[in-house]
């Protein structure tokens, strides 16, 4: 057993992982030690390559380390087999990936409800927690709708509702935000904070979004499969969707387009009138 | 922890069902091919099958029966030693099975016939002319004079090529030379009444036919006969009078024998036709089943992700397994179902026309087919081809499905 803080949810002790193609070795990990708690909102963050998704897929039971030892919910997932692995993830782990990874030809319903009926969970009943779920991130209406049906941001959102849905105690995020926009991943992470705080669901969440960082209740940084930075953020409120985009805080980019935007909506509106006194 | 369930069939169903409409063109061309095959296959297994009946029912209606019964050791010996002393006893037997539909009672012997200055060696063989016509189509094989007249009359048909080769017409003094049952060698003058031709050579070529009264006399046989010949109202019901009539007369000294023993010959052709429907069978479902198994691996291809991102969240790797096998089975088994439909469209509309093949009649003829080929569906048949299909969604679907179970997880979930 390991040297636990009877608090932790996930812990990781001195985790090495090395990715082989033909004889080259990729090292991803270095010896990561990590505690999460219950109810913690957790960044991983980090430039590309250098672990995140990895250690999350260690986390996750995807796949297995090449030394250390990782106990999640107190039980040594390294230790078990495959149908273990499927099964603990099935009753404790919720995933968000980056691709959404909806199933295509399920609606949005159907794809929430689907892991409710890998639980053993009737069909009807599935169906009644999959609309409470795409009620909770408020795409209730669009439940019918197959996945090529919807934006980039209502997928991920049926994809935070399929996490939840099977009641996990951890959900972990791939670069959740990544396919988004910026206002899109600003609602995403918004809704996750919101979830993390009223249903007190551990998230762990791996990105380079600056917003996602600052949304952290816990940041923890790597780079080339070390941790080399770790803060908790100072206490602060939601990101409030009201005030996520108020215009003076929009890079200048986005000022100048929405200016271009207005002006050209004036000449059009112009132009439109000219024509109507024409006619009249 | 709480155990994971199976997913209920209906979701397998409508994952399977969905998951081939996302390529429709892709399942429509494969579905395509499967019908064209199966129907193809359906047809060439009704004409086999067509031809194979016409063939036994030619061979069974010209000459042997479906069954006869000797006195043990006649067959090999062909010796009137070996006789059926009791034959009206047999015959009453044949009263009480519904089977069959006609029997008669023969004398068979080998001899010589002399006509003008010409002899032939010849199958001597006496029949009651009324019987007979219950069980072959012998009287529909007299191509000049006509059939043999019932009693003790003197009427003699020979066979064409017989006839032929002693230079006989009809009304000619023919002599027939023959061993009595005590040995002595008796001749006796016969009228030529008719000239068969069966389309058979070996028949053709020997047969010299009298009546069984006139024989039994000739031949100092008394009442006595060497075969009893039964016609049996099906092909089918062939094996079932023959288990019947082995226990009946089981322990007495006869020997029953099935219209294949007679005739190790066309024995050997049903065998060879039904190995070659066999081999047809094979062909067609191997190319069926390269089809469903390219299909179902540029699918399992196209899908890697979304099958990782499935076991990530929950699915076990057997799960994974059912949901490709039954893809694989559903598809083959529409494919099946709508080819074997439309086989038998086609089958239908040959069956009365059928298919002229008189160019190729005298080929025909040794074999005992008829120029005209009928295609026949039969449920052996159908049990075979339906049987091989699924046998082959199985085996094509199970590769897909196990290398389905074997994709690792971590890579799956990397593909863009």
């Amino acid at each position: 057993m390991l040297d636990q803080t009877p608090t932790s949810i996930i812990k990781a002790r001195d985790l090495h992982k090395c990715y082989w193609v033909g004889t080259m070795p990729f090292p991803a990990l270095h010896g990561i030690n990590l505690d999460i708690e219950p109810g913690e909102f957790t960044v991983l963050a980090g430039r590309s390559g250098s672990g995140k998704s990895t250690l999350l897929n260690l986390i996750g039971a995807l796949e297995s380390a090449d030394s250390g030892s990782i106990e999640v919910l107190g039980e040594n997932i390294l230790a078990m087999n495959q149908d273990q692995r499927t099964r603990f993830r099935l009753q404790n782990i919720g995933f968000v990936f980056q691709a959404y990874n909806l199933i295509r030809v399920f609606s949005a319903r159907e794809n929430v409800a689907y892991v409710c009926q890998l639980q053993g969970k009737g069909k009807k009943e599935s169906m009644e927690i999959a609309n409470h779920w795409l009620g909770e991130v408020e795409i209730g209406h669009l439940g019918y709708r197959r996945p090529d049906q919807l934006s980039g941001g209502q997928q991920q959102r049926v994809a935070v509702a399929r996490a939840l849905a099977s009641e996990p105690k951890i959900i972990l995020a791939d670069e959740p935000t990544a396919n988004l926009d910026s206002m899109t991943g600003r609602h995403l992470i918004h809704l996750m904070q919101d979830l993390n705080r009223r249903l007190g669901t551990t998230f762990l969440i791996s990105s380079h979004d600056p917003d996602v960082k600052q949304a952290a209740g816990r940041l923890i940084k790597l780079a080339d499969g070390q941790i080399v930075d770790a803060w908790d953020s100072i206490p602060k409120p939601p990101i409030s969707l009201a005030s996520a985009c108020p215009v003076g805080n929009l890079p200048l980019t986005e000022r100048l387009r929405n200016y271009f935007r207005e002006m050209r909506n004036k000449v059009r509106n112009k132009k439109r009138h000219g024509n109507t006194r024409r006619h009249s | 922890m709480a155990e994971t369930r199976q997913l209920g069939l209906l979701t397998y169903l409508a994952l399977a069902t969905r998951n081939l409409s996302r390529n429709r063109r892709r399942t429509t061309i494969t579905l395509l091919t499967m019908i064209f095959g199966i129907a193809t296959l359906t047809l060439l297994s009704a004409l086999n099958d067509g031809w194979l009946n016409q063939m036994k029912t030619n061979f069974i209606l010209s000459y042997t029966g479906h069954l006869q019964i000797h006195a043990k050791g006649f067959e090999a010996s062909q010796n009137l030693h070996d006789r059926i002393t009791e034959p009206e006893e047999i015959s009453r037997l044949m009263q009480s099975y519904p089977e069959i539909i006609g029997w008669t009672q023969r004398i068979r012997t080998s001899g010589l016939a002399s006509a003008g200055g010409g002899s032939a060696g010849i199958q001597i063989m006496a029949t009651d002319p009324e019987q007979e016509t219950w069980v072959t189509s012998m009287n529909q094989d007299v191509k000049e004079g006509g059939w043999l007249r019932p009693g003790m009359t003197r009427d003699l048909l020979l066979g064409r090529t017989v006839a032929r080769n002693l230079g006989a017409a009809l009304g000619d003094r023919i002599i027939l030379m023959a061993q009595r049952l005590n040995g002595e060698m008796t001749s006796e003058v016969f009228h030529l009444q008719g000239i068969l031709e069966t389309g058979a050579p070996q028949i053709d070529r020997t047969l010299a036919l009298i009546t069984l009264n006139n024989a039994q006399h000739w031949l100092q046989m008394d009442q006595t006969v060497t075969d009893i010949v039964i016609r049996a109202d099906t092909h089918d019901n062939t094996d079932v009078l023959f288990r019947l009539f082995t226990q009946q007369l089981s322990g007495l000294k006869y020997e029953i024998m099935p219209w294949q023993e007679l005739d190790p010959m066309v024995r050997q052709w049903l065998e060879f036709s039904d190995a070659y429907g066999l081999v047809i069978l094979f062909v067609v479902i191997i190319l069926v089943l390269a089809e469903i198994l390219n299909t179902m691996l540029i699918s399992l291809h196209e899908r890697q992700k979304e099958l990782g991102v499935i076991v990530a969240i929950g699915t076990k790797r057997r799960q994974i397994f059912l949901m490709l096998l039954l893809e694989a089975v559903m598809l083959i088994f529409l494919g099946a179902i709508l080819g074997y439909l439309a086989g038998s469209l086609l089958v239908y509309s040959l069956a009365d026309s059928g298919i002229d093949l008189t160019r190729f009649a005298n080929a025909f003829e040794f074999f005992y087919m008829d120029p005209v080929i009928h295609p026949q569906l039969t449920r052996n048949s159908a049990m075979k081809i339906l049987g091989a299909t699924l046998a082959a969604a199985l085996l094509a679907g199970i590769y897909p499905a196990w290398k389905a179970t074997r994709l690792p997880l971590s890579q799956a979930l990397r593909i863009q």
